[in-house]
């Protein structure tokens, strides 16, 4: 009775939530995923329209999937039937995909006709393992945008060489007057790749193998510090929103940025842009990356010849003039159809991106270079922070990628392996009944039928959603991945781990140095929540202060507000340069702290950010708890003379344990694994110093060549390591936590 | 209404032994109050009769009806308790009305039933509050009210005065005593205060240490105790003892010479030592200088304007005595005093078992 | 009884105050920017120090409000009605799981009992990463994927373990006589699940619930891995594709944000008076 008003609620939203999402007339015969935003999308949408006229026959339905999910939903989705038929990705990513079954190779001689528009060098980033897998659609690169008012009033012409940029950067920059001559994300390898092709570096040896200490790549990274440490035309500390900000301001004077920036920028910024100068001491073109924006068809297409076909027409009519045409005009993309590519609709800018990508290199699509960013990334910071040489940088950064590509530890036979748990699943059976016998287990199961009722529901959900899923893959721990394919390899994985075998103890990767820092930020992170949510708590408690309904909501903020976008607000609150902490120091006349720089400094952000985040629920918590204890026994001991810390002490606090034993346990537990903030906000920077164990996890997984094994490993390891802390914790808690 | 009858009755919690075999009958209407002090299974006991604890073994019934497996909402029976346990969130209303709810009782129904009952604890004016809304004495009255309303077979109450103060609690005594008289419901009454338990039961059991020590009308309790631990238990200041000699036909001790009364001393009786027990207000102040059966050395007075207690030594023993405030004017702190008791109302317990050796004269 | 009549010095008032507002103004300031970039014309994450707007627009929130789908139906409502069905249906769940459960462990001594407590307790160890695709994997097998209940089913259990501990610790509290009495009175265990132990939990429910509503209701990663299609979306998802690999669109982010704070918010002050109202005092005490 009591809950059948809420129940039957519950039941006609379902029923709302189920028709709203059944509103699709005819089940569609292709599927189409992409990750457009904006102009792109609408252009996409009519693209297919413009399909579907010229084909009636087949339906088509277009599913934008958020960027940040896409290779997630796609590698699990495709294999299972739920991925798309067709779908929108930069070519980077084919070779890993090809291997792992994702991808439908394509027959060139269907697509004879929008092959011969497109440039050669674009089809051939299409390219992997001898067949072609996509179909090029757009290009994406980097190039030089400036803004012509501030360029004018130098009298000056967009630079043609690197001298040139080097000279107007110095004379527009005023440090003081926060003007800079030059901004973009330095520390990003994806946007310093321009420079680095052009000073000759080069990603691999002549028999293709990647290798990142060639002589020649040190030229690049020594420039950009020349720019930033001793010229200061780029400001330190200098990211993404930095940029844009400076330069949308009107307080910088070059960008370097992708075709995605003329859509960023407001119709009253005055810009031009130019594909990046020469460079001066080699004499060469600069020569960034170029990703090829690919149509592709997944292997979920081939279920059927009529599926197949379908895909394969939506492709290359995605592919062909009609639609570059539109995409160019509605779209803004810089397209890869040479002739439509004319009618784009800002020409120039098109133009000058048509140019960087003729003269850039081709974003690589083996698998194994998707291990190259992290320590490409981590050498580039190391070199510009000026914490080590460019080469000597580079001679680590290749001593990474080896580890992250070196091949899986040997296959085992699973045999033994499994006499041994068998054994141990025997010996566990045997001492189960044994000690059953011994203490009456089924009689007293017998009479405690109805406990086990109420507490049925959550332990089957439980046991189903969660035990099930982390059993199933924690037993990837025992494998090791390579090109799709799953190996059984035992315990290897965990000896490497354990043994410190990639590397040395103190290494900031190796498995015990993450540990500690693990340790010491869940340590800062939880002591902090639980004093500062304490003491609001006590500070909101007593009935005279005003306002404290006001206070009380205004202080739950930040758990209101979803942790994604205020843990980004906070690492640009940490900017060097910009950031408004530094800010407030300048204000106080102290010095500015470079905060992602250091270890400590850096680590002190991420405990910052996280306790803003975090002190809310302690305080929630806390006030719940202060509620259940009697106002009499702390007037009590006031009339005894205790002072007030010493009410708070011996009084509160005592009567507080046990309603915030369970919060605490629980808090430790999250932020030992609370990824977003540390990935966000440090980075794992400096050094990857700052790293917790789950994000060294997620990297293994997803960042150093999808060691899906070693991740695994990681992930029981940190199991096995807050087990071990409520174990150890678990006698003084006992008698709090199981008994009233 | 009902007679309720535990037989051997034993509950042990893990590897304490709680109730060690009671066997009690409480007729039909009678007002049995059950007291001890805390600890010796009283009120398990009295949780075993509403159905809250399972007996270890033994059987319990309720109108003639063995109860053993029966959940407590079934056994007819009401409880008040010692917290009185009312529910924060309802009203009073709400509260008393809940067992009849519960049970599927029509709206107007327990409208009628909850109006009877707080028209006869005078609660009506509170039937819309909360309980934080009233004080101590006024949750009591609810608490009974919320028993009442169901016109049980059996009230139990737990201790149901010992949260109110001394005048309160006076009162209330008063006003039980009333209700049981109107109503005539059989009632198990719980406590440790044996004023309580003089004033308001038709029968007491006392227990000690989960067994039954004596049951028996207040006056059987008080005059005729079964044992020392009865004699000891009931009356205030409590009875005096020394350890002393049957011999001869006397009783013997330091300063302690008091002939037996053979015609209520138990059949099989031999000499040897016993306890010789004196009830303050059965000595008598010798003033003259007759031979007096008890010497004492005073110790400290009291003088309480009627009457003065003296604070004695008997031998080793520790005695209080109250004397007439103007026959006691005379004696002084550290004196010596003479005393008298008359034969009949000392009382003898064995040494070994502490049982008594005096019996009640048989009605004759 | 306390209100709030209670005097005290107006010094100590203004100390308070002063901490209160201190501490809520470094509180708030994070969340000005999210407002400054929302309704700025042309803000950026680039930084500087003033967290107010530098100008004044709904554009955002009207890209934000207005945007739809391929066949030019409105997605905001629909997507609002997906996240109140998922994050409600996410609390009652949750609320059912946890107070049956809390309930047990609370008042029951049964075998497993310890081991039941911690198992849950494990279940917040298990790392996301590890579990990502097995759990894709299950909820596809049960035909769960893509759909509200899936969804449902994963958020309330995820927030379970917190709620079982925080209820039982609640139950704790609550004196047993108030249960004997009831049984005494004739109510069955259920009734007294119901009508005595559940409202006087209210204050320990309300956090809890609270606690599921926000799991859900703020949860992207997931929800974007197992739904599909505008239409099916949450919005916390919406906001998630407002990122991209080499920007982030922040303007519409911010307003996005704004957005699916605010009914958490307007939870957050209509249910502070639960939040430390009560029912503590008095009869509980006994």
């Amino acid at each position: 009775m009591r809950f059948g008003r809420p129940a039957a609620a519950l039941l006609a939203l379902f029923a709302l939530a189920g028709t709203t999402g059944c509103g699709r007339v005819a089940e569609p015969d292709v599927v189409l995923w992409h990750a457009y935003r904006g102009a792109e999308a609408e252009a996409l949408v009519e693209v297919v329209h413009a399909f579907e006229e010229r084909h009636p026959e087949v339906v088509v339905e277009v599913v934008p999937v958020p960027y940040q999910a896409y290779a997630n939903k796609l590698t699990s989705g495709v294999p299972r039937g739920n991925g798309p038929d067709v779908f929108l990705f930069a070519q980077e990513r084919i070779g890993a995909w090809a291997d792992a079954g994702i991808l439908h190779a394509l027959e060139p001689t269907q697509h004879r006709a929008v092959l011969e528009a497109l440039p050669g060098g674009v089809v051939d980033a299409c390219r992997y393992d001898g067949e072609l897998w996509g179909l090029p659609v757009a290009t994406k690169t980097t190039a030089l945008f400036y803004r012509s008012d501030r360029l004018d009033e130098l009298g000056a012409e967009p630079p043609e060489t690197t001298d040139d940029l080097v000279a107007l950067a110095a004379r527009f920059t005023d440090a003081s007057a926060g003007r800079f001559g030059l901004v973009y994300p330095v520390g990003d390898f994806y946007f310093h790749s321009g420079w680095f092709f052009g000073f000759g570096g080069t990603l691999s040896d002549a028999d293709g193998t990647p290798r990142l200490d060639a002589p020649s790549n040190a030229n690049s990274f020594a420039f950009v510090a020349d720019l930033l440490n001793e010229r200061r035309v780029v400001p330190r500390d200098c990211d993404y929103g930095v940029a844009k900000d400076l330069f949308a301001r009107g307080d910088a004077l070059f960008a370097v940025n992708g075709p995605w920036f003329l859509g960023e920028l407001g119709d009253d910024v005055p810009f031009g842009v130019v594909p990046l100068p020469r460079i001066s001491a080699t004499n060469t073109p600069a020569s960034p990356f170029v990703t090829v924006e690919s149509v592709l068809v997944s292997s979920q297409a081939a279920r059927s010849p009529e599926a197949l076909a379908a895909a394969t027409l939506l492709a290359d009519f995605i592919a062909g003039p009609e639609s570059s045409v539109i995409r160019a005009e509605r779209g803004g993309q810089v397209v890869a159809d040479r002739t439509a590519a004319l009618s784009a609709r800002e020409p120039a800018a098109s133009a000058a991106f048509g140019a960087a990508a003729a003269a850039g290199t081709p974003m690589p699509n083996a698998p194994e270079m998707t291990a190259i960013w992290e320590p490409l990334n981590r050498a580039l910071d190391q070199t510009l922070r000026g914490s080590r040489t460019a080469e000597a940088a580079l001679v680590d950064a290749d001593a990474d990628l080896r580890r992250a590509l070196a091949p899986p530890p040997p296959p085992t036979s699973p045999l033994p392996y499994e006499v041994a748990f068998g054994l141990v699943l025997v010996a566990a059976a045997g001492l189960a009944v044994r000690r059953s016998r011994r203490t009456a287990l089924l009689a007293r199961m017998r009479t405690s039928r109805l406990a086990y009722l109420y507490v049925a529901p959550a332990a089957i959900a439980s046991g189903l959603l969660i035990f099930l899923p982390f059993i199933v893959g924690a037993s990837l721990s025992l494998y090791a991945h390579e090109q799709g394919e799953f190996s059984f390899v035992g315990f290897a994985n965990f000896l490497n781990i354990l043994l410190a075998r990639d590397f040395g103890l103190t290494h900031p990767q190796s498995f015990y140095f993450t540990l500690v820092v693990t340790v010491a930020w869940t340590a800062a992170n939880v002591v902090l929540h639980v004093s500062i949510g304490l003491a609001l708590a006590l500070a909101l408690r007593d009935s005279w202060v005003r306002l404290r309904g006001v206070y009380r909501v205004l202080l739950i903020v930040p758990w209101a507000v979803p942790n994604y976008i205020t843990a980004l607000i906070w690492k640009s609150m940490f900017n060097f340069s910009f950031g408004s902490i530094n800010g407030v120091l300048r204000w106080l006349g102290a010095t500015p702290v470079d905060w992602f720089s250091k270890w400590s400094t850096a680590f002190a952000a991420n405990v910052a950010t996280n306790t803003w985040l975090g002190f809310p629920f302690m305080m929630v918590v806390s006030l719940g708890a202060l509620q259940s204890i009697p106002r009499d026994l702390e007037d009590a001991a006031e009339v005894d003379g205790a002072s007030r810390w010493q009410r708070f002490r011996h009084i509160t606090l005592p009567l507080l344990r046990p309603a915030l034993v369970p919060a605490v346990v629980l808090g430790t537990v999250w932020t030992f694994n609370m990824f977003n903030i540390i990935y966000l906000v440090s980075g794992g920077g400096p050094d990857a110093s700052t790293d917790i164990l789950i994000t060294e996890a997620y990297r293994w997984a997803f960042e150093r060549g999808e060691r899906y094994g070693y991740a695994a490993a990681y992930g029981v390891l940190i199991f096995g390591v807050l087990l071990i802390y409520t174990w150890a914790t678990s006698g003084r808690r006992a008698t709090e936590l199981t008994d009233g | 209404m009902a007679s309720v009858s535990l037989s051997g009755v034993h509950k042990r919690f893990g590897d304490t032994h709680v109730v060690r075999g009671v066997d009690l009958d409480i007729a039909d209407g009678e007002f049995l109050v059950l007291v001890g002090s805390s600890g010796c299974g009283k009120s398990t006991l009295l949780r075993m009769l509403a159905g809250l604890e399972q007996p270890s073994s033994g059987s319990i019934a309720i109108g003639g009806r063995v109860v053993n497996d029966v959940a407590p909402r079934d056994r007819d029976i009401a409880m008040v308790f010692q917290s009185y346990a009312l529910y924060p969130h309802m009203t009073v209303r709400e509260n008393m009305g809940f067992g009849l709810k519960v049970r599927g009782a029509a709206a107007p129904e327990i409208d009628a039933a909850v109006a009877d009952a707080a028209r006869v604890l005078d609660i009506v004016h509170l039937l819309d509050r909360k309980p934080k809304e009233m004080s101590g004495g006024q949750r009591q009255r609810v608490a009974m009210g919320r028993a009442l309303v169901r016109k049980p077979k059996v009230f139990l109450f737990d201790e149901p005065l010992s949260n109110l103060d001394a005048s309160l609690r006076g009162q209330m005594r008063v006003e039980l005593k009333r209700l049981h008289a109107k109503l005539g419901v059989t009632t198990v009454y719980v406590t440790h205060d044996q004023v309580e338990a003089m004033t308001l039961a038709d029968r007491i059991a006392l227990l000690d240490k989960g067994v039954v020590q004596q049951v028996g009308t207040p006056a059987e309790l008080y005059d005729w105790p079964a044992n020392r631990f009865t004699a000891r238990f009931l009356g205030s200041p409590g009875m005096n003892f020394v350890e002393a000699e049957l011999r001869d036909g006397r009783v013997f001790a330091p300063g302690v010479d008091v002939p037996v009364v053979a015609e209520l001393l138990a059949e099989g009786t031999t000499d040897g030592p016993v306890w010789i027990g004196v009830r303050p207000h059965d000595l008598r102040l010798e003033v003259g200088g007759a031979a007096g059966a008890i010497e004492a050395e005073v110790d400290v007075l009291e003088p309480m304007g009627w009457e003065t207690h003296a604070h004695l030594r008997v031998g080793d023993a520790r005695w209080t005595a109250r004397f007439d405030a103007a026959d006691a004017a005379s004696l002084t702190p550290r004196g010596r005093v003479r005393c008298s008791v008359a034969p009949r109302s000392a009382r003898l317990f064995a040494r070994d078992d502490e049982r008594a050796l005096y019996r009640a004269p048989g009605p004759t | 009884m306390d209100d709030g009549q209670q005097t005290v010095s107006w010094g100590r008032q203004l100390a308070r105050q002063a901490l209160l507002i201190a501490v809520s103004a470094v509180t708030l300031y994070p969340v000005l920017w999210v407002v400054k970039l929302a309704v700025s014309p042309q803000a950026s994450m680039g930084g500087g120090f003033n967290p107010l707007p530098t100008g004044f627009t709904l554009a955002h929130f009207e890209r934000v409000l207005t945007a739809r789908d391929t066949l030019g139906n409105l997605l905001f409502p629909i997507q609002l009605a997906n996240s109140l069905t998922v994050s409600i249906a996410t609390t009652l769940v949750g609320i059912v799981l946890s107070t049956t459960a809390g309930y047990a462990f609370s008042r029951f001594d049964f075998p497993g009992k310890d081991a039941g407590m911690k198992a849950f307790l494990v279940t917040q160890m298990f790392p996301g990463v590890v579990m990502a695709v097995p759990l894709y994997i299950l909820m596809d097998e049960l035909g769960l994927l893509n759909s509200m209940a899936g969804l449902t089913l994963v958020y309330s259990t995820t927030s379970v373990p917190f709620s079982v501990w925080m209820l039982k610790g609640y139950f704790d509290t609550i004196p047993r006589d108030l249960e004997e009495a009831a049984l005494v009175d004739g109510a069955s265990q259920w009734t007294i699940f119901t009508r005595v132990i559940l409202p006087l939990a209210t204050p320990a429910i309300v956090v809890t619930g609270l606690f599921s509503f926000m799991t859900a209701w703020n949860e992207f990663i997931l929800a974007a891995t197992f739904l599909s299609g505008e239409r099916h979306m949450t919005l916390p998802t919406v906001l998630y594709g407002y990122v991209d690999e080499n920007s982030t669109d922040w303007a519409p982010f911010a307003a996005g944000a704004i957005l699916v704070s605010l009914p958490v918010m307007a939870l957050f002050f209509v249910l502070q008076r639960h939040l430390v109202g009560g029912l503590t005092a008095g009869g509980v005490k006994g």
